[in-house]
């Protein structure tokens, strides 16, 4: 169906607009477009409950990622 | 899967795994290993994997926020 | 074929005024939350972009929020119909508070996408045309102009306030 042609390409241009950008938070943005891409794509490659778990694992994972590494590029808490 | 989605998601894969080798910073690079394994993932979804999915994608991101406590340590020692 | 296209794009519209109307009134560009969010902030308004606008971008990137919440109830919704989009709705608040995000804008997202998707598959859209949708209208904020987009949603944040 066309939605998974959509979204497979929409995942490769963001990334390849993530290779390119030279700033690391401005990656980030890019990266999570791939991220959303990904667990659409997930879904639509096999309709399945599980899948939806799958999916909002990978999601969850991905921006638990995200987080850590925008944190610690931040500099991390300011712990004592 | 068609033949079409399974080259854009191997192009995501090996965007990700040749970035991984240019970029020079260190974020930058951990920024790829997460899209290797984004570019991956669908393969292992449309096989029916999906329990070994829920498990790595909690295994991946845990193993980064493993990694970059050890990023930052560099920096203050150097 | 050109039909279904046209069908996603409305999607994209719909889930696009959706996750922003529900990120600005859970107050997502209000600056001085989650650390990540501020150092992508402002990296994105170094680039020419706008402070609260890009204050929204990282949280989008940093927790679950609307958009994820919209995303996952549409497969949701096509897995499972309303009980899938509910389901959906609770996988999302669980993983708000992995990321310690105590917000809601995800879950009341998710809750109000599922209604709205099922609602739109009555008249003849695909819950499918809702996902490839949502991922559009992510890209539109997230992968196209982070200048344009965070000074969209910025002026769109002075609006609320």
């Amino acid at each position: 169906m066309i939605a998974l042609y959509i979204v497979a390409v929409i995942a490769v241009f963001a990334v390849i607009r993530a290779t390119l950008e030279k700033n690391t938070g401005r990656k980030l943005p890019y990266v999570n477009v791939m991220n959303f891409a990904v667990a659409g794509a997930i879904v639509l490659l096999l309709d399945h409950p599980l899948a939806l778990a799958a999916a909002a694992a990978y999601f969850v994972g991905s921006t638990l990622e995200a987080n850590a590494l925008a944190s610690t590029y931040a500099g991390g808490d300011r712990r004592g | 899967m068609d033949d079409l989605v399974v080259l854009l998601f191997a192009a995501v894969a090996l965007i990700g795994a040749v970035s991984v080798y240019f970029q020079r910073d260190r974020f930058d690079k951990l920024i790829a290993l997460g899209i290797i394994y984004g570019g991956v993932v669908p393969f292992i979804a449309v096989r029916g994997y999906l329990d070994v999915l829920i498990a790595v994608s909690l295994i991946v991101p845990i193993t980064t926020i493993i990694v970059l406590p050890l990023c930052r340590r560099d920096t203050r020692d150097a | 074929m050109l039909g279904e296209f046209l069908h996603i794009l409305a999607a994209a519209i719909v889930s696009w005024i959706l996750f922003v109307a529900v990120d600005i009134f859970f107050k997502l560009p209000e600056t001085g939350g989650v650390v990540g969010a501020t150092a992508i902030a402002r990296d994105i308004e170094a680039g020419g972009g706008d402070l609260a606008g890009g204050t929204m971008m990282g949280n989008i990137v940093c927790s679950p929020d609307a958009s994820a919440g919209t995303l996952l109830a549409a497969c949701g919704v096509y897995v499972a119909g309303i009980p899938g989009g509910l389901a959906a709705a609770v996988l999302v608040y669980i993983g708000n508070r992995i990321c310690y995000d105590p917000g809601y804008a995800g879950t009341t997202g998710a809750v109000l996408a599922t209604f709205v998707v099922y609602g739109f598959t009555l008249v003849g859209f695909a819950a499918t045309d809702f996902i490839a949708g949502m991922v559009i209208a992510i890209l539109t904020v997230q992968g196209l102009s982070h200048a344009h987009a965070s000074q969209l949603l910025g002026r769109l944040w002075r609006v609320r306030e």
